[in-house]
């Protein structure tokens, strides 16, 4: 029996499921720090990291999926900047756990409060 | 994937924190945490019942919680304990079977008060966006509205 209907919310799982994967790893939550206080060019993210100009690309590339970053090119300047609208996706689907927890809190309280000697 | 490797401990997106007081001694709390016969009494949101749970409460024991849900699904929420402090601490891994290949874990702690028990849940290493699905079908909706009350907006 399939236990979860993933119809019509498998585009956003997916989209999750990118962002998510974008999220965890420090490099690239350190580019996306740095890009939170402005934009700034491939060669200005590289810098403050011990790796190369591509290995930083990759991670970019990775955010960009997630469309946590754009880019925009200018001859041959490529300039990144920080979106962050799908941050919010992350924030309601944590709301999700602290419902579930929320809830299951205040169940626990009824239950102990109620059989009370 | 063509990404660079990375350390092992930080795959873990999220974690979140959850504390409610409760008129109750920790020992009670406690027991009622980790007695099947007790926890079936109360386990879960608005929505889920709990048909059965088996807990074998040792560190390296494991457990496994029924949820039935409103539709009736059934998930069933399991792992080992980590940390077994009566009537302290519990820490235990936490997977839902068949819903998610994530292993996340959860911390409990019962804390005294002058007025009850503060219980404190700690989830962490949440880093699979499946096991979302399994909570919103018990919730039908009530998240949108929950969002938007803890937020303030």
């Amino acid at each position: 029996m399939p236990l979860n209907d993933r119809t019509g919310r498998g585009h956003g799982e997916d989209r999750l499921d990118l962002i998510l994967h974008a999220l965890s790893d420090c490099t690239r939550r350190s580019l996306l720090k740095r890009l939170s206080a402005g934009p700034a060019m491939i060669s200005e993210l590289a810098e403050p990291f011990d790796m190369t100009r591509v290995a930083v690309s990759k991670h970019l590339r990775v955010l960009e999926r997630a469309r946590l970053i754009s880019r925009t090119i200018e001859g041959r300047v490529h300039r990144c900047e920080l979106s962050a609208e799908p941050l919010r996706e992350v924030e309601r689907w944590l709301m999700g756990y602290r419902a579930f927890w929320n809830q299951t809190l205040e169940s626990l309280a009824r239950y102990v409060e109620s059989s009370d000697p | 994937m063509s990404d660079p490797p990375k350390p092992q401990t930080d795959g873990y997106v999220a974690a979140l924190v959850v504390r409610r007081l409760i008129r109750a001694t920790p020992e009670k709390l406690f027991a009622a945490w980790t007695r099947p016969e007790q926890l079936i009494q109360w386990w879960g949101p608005e929505g889920v019942s709990c048909p059965t749970a088996e807990i074998d409460l040792r560190p390296g024991g494991g457990y496994r919680i029924a949820n039935r849900f409103a539709d009736g699904a059934l998930i069933w929420i399991s792992g080992v304990f980590e940390v077994v402090e009566i009537p302290h601490r519990l820490v235990y891994t936490w997977q839902l079977e068949a819903v998610s290949a994530s292993i996340e874990r959860v911390s409990i702690s019962f804390e005294p008060r002058d007025t009850g028990t503060e219980v404190v849940v700690t989830h962490e290493r949440i880093g699979s966006a499946a096991a979302r699905i399994s909570h919103e079908r018990g919730w039908n909706g009530c998240l949108d509205g929950l969002v938007r009350y803890a937020q303030g907006l």
